[in-house]
């Protein structure tokens, strides 16, 4: 009898609780990204958690061919949204969400007028470091700059994971102002549980001037950038 | 000629009106044309939607989101002034902050002041707070070094009419501020000049 109503007791229990946790709403941030044309635009949509600029990036979603993201948050505050699309120059703003609620951005990008200024991906690789079995895996990512202005903006995208990354320059750097150095940047993974799959990684640069490269999704074959006129 | 008319309103001096004008239609340029052909992106690239920036005068002194350390409660003379040294990689930004400043200032001519707040963009508490911190030292500045000759009010009232062209050289207020005399000079791009204008903006929004 005891046994009984303590079944009974703890399914009702857990059936209020799933309900509970059914109609709590979802803290989102949705957008579109469009041309200054109107034409809907593909790429990243990459957050930082806290004042925008402050270099703590936390998670972000691929922007699908339709110019639709959304990225669901496990709480409310503020956030710095960055938008990426191939051939046009990033987009910051400093975005405030409350828990429970749905913010709706509209980003509207405009083109590089030249792509002489941006950032070079000549390559990008995965090394599984041999000393640990394989457990570690070194994402590294060579980046040029014919500016020679890089700033902390070297981004790696785990779109399996939903986590964002700035990758670790080729030497320290003084402060997020300073001048980032060319060279290999890296960034180590934790794969232990799983191996990387080199095909949920995408890279995009963008420099102290904002100028922005395209992004290098797999197979990570960088090709020459075009103007988009 | 919508400055001209603005300072006209205020009662400045005919010099001044027409320095000023001119002054912003060199500041015009700056917005839209970038000083490097190899390097074309200007202001009005990103910048493009007039009716985003028109409220950016009024929202000044505030909170720049810029990055660490640079991240501080800026003047809109000094915001541009950041601006074209990182964009159009200026040795010297001041002329050109000071154009661009006058060109943003008339773009929101009879936009109320609202320092920390951008219409239409989101308000966020830290910023603020730190605005608020930033008004507090400047009264306390202000107090020290201006208040025995300057009545608060006064000073505030005088803040629209910079920067200005007096004898055809360009001044901002905080070059101004910069070789008023005083017990030790204030940088014209420095955190307490930004302190001091924060200061007599919130006496300004306050009082007129």
């Amino acid at each position: 009898m005891l046994l009984k109503t303590f079944v009974t007791g703890f399914t009702l229990w857990s059936v209020v609780l799933g309900l509970a946790e059914a109609g709590e709403a979802r803290t989102v941030i949705t957008g579109t990204v469009k041309s200054k044309g109107g034409q809907p635009l593909p790429g990243l949509a990459l957050l930082e958690k806290g004042e925008i600029h402050n270099n703590v990036w936390d998670r972000g979603v691929l922007v699908d061919p339709s110019g639709r993201f959304a990225i669901e948050l496990p709480e409310g505050g503020q956030y710095g949204l960055h938008v990426y699309s191939s051939g046009y120059i990033y987009s910051p703003q400093a975005v405030r969400v409350e828990t429970g609620k749905t913010l709706e951005v509209t980003v509207t990008l405009v083109p590089e007028p030249t792509r002489a200024n941006d950032p070079v991906l000549k390559r990008a690789g995965f090394f599984p470091w041999e000393a640990r079995q394989g457990k570690l895996t070194y994402v590294k990512l060579d980046v040029s700059d014919p500016n020679d202005d890089l700033g902390p903006q070297v981004m790696a995208f785990n779109a399996a994971t939903g986590r964002v990354y700035a990758m670790d320059p080729p030497r320290k750097v003084r402060n997020l102002k300073a001048n980032f150095p060319q060279g290999v940047y890296q960034l180590e993974v934790d794969t232990l549980q799983a191996p990387i799959s080199p095909r949920d990684w995408h890279f995009v640069v963008a420099d102290h001037q904002c100028n922005t490269t395209d992004i290098l999704s797999f197979p990570h074959e960088p090709k020459p950038p075009r103007v988009i006129r | 000629m919508r400055a001209a008319l603005l300072l006209a309103a205020l009662g400045l001096p005919m010099m001044v009106l027409a320095g000023s004008s001119d002054l912003v239609a060199e500041g015009e340029r700056w917005w839209t044309q970038s000083p490097d052909p190899a390097n074309p992106v200007a202001c009005a690239t990103c910048h493009w939607d007039p009716a985003a920036t028109r409220g950016w005068a009024a929202s000044f002194p505030k909170w720049k989101p810029l990055r660490p350390p640079d991240a501080r409660v800026m003047t809109l003379f000094q915001a541009n002034a950041e601006a074209v040294t990182r964009h159009y990689r200026l040795c010297d930004p001041r002329r050109a902050a000071a154009a661009i400043t006058a060109y943003l200032a008339t773009q929101g001519a009879g936009v109320p002041l609202s320092p920390g707040i951008s219409a239409g963009q989101p308000v966020f508490a830290e910023r603020l707070q730190a605005l608020a911190a930033s008004v507090k030292r400047g009264r306390a500045l202000f107090a020290r070094r201006c208040d025995a000759c300057h009545r608060a009010g006064e000073a505030a009232r005088a803040l629209t009419a910079y920067p200005h062209v007096v004898d055809g050289r360009v001044e901002s207020l905080e070059e101004f501020v910069e070789r008023h005399r005083g017990e030790e000079p204030l940088a014209w791009d420095s955190q307490a000049t930004a302190d001091l204008i924060a200061y007599l903006a919130e006496e300004r929004s306050r009082c007129c």
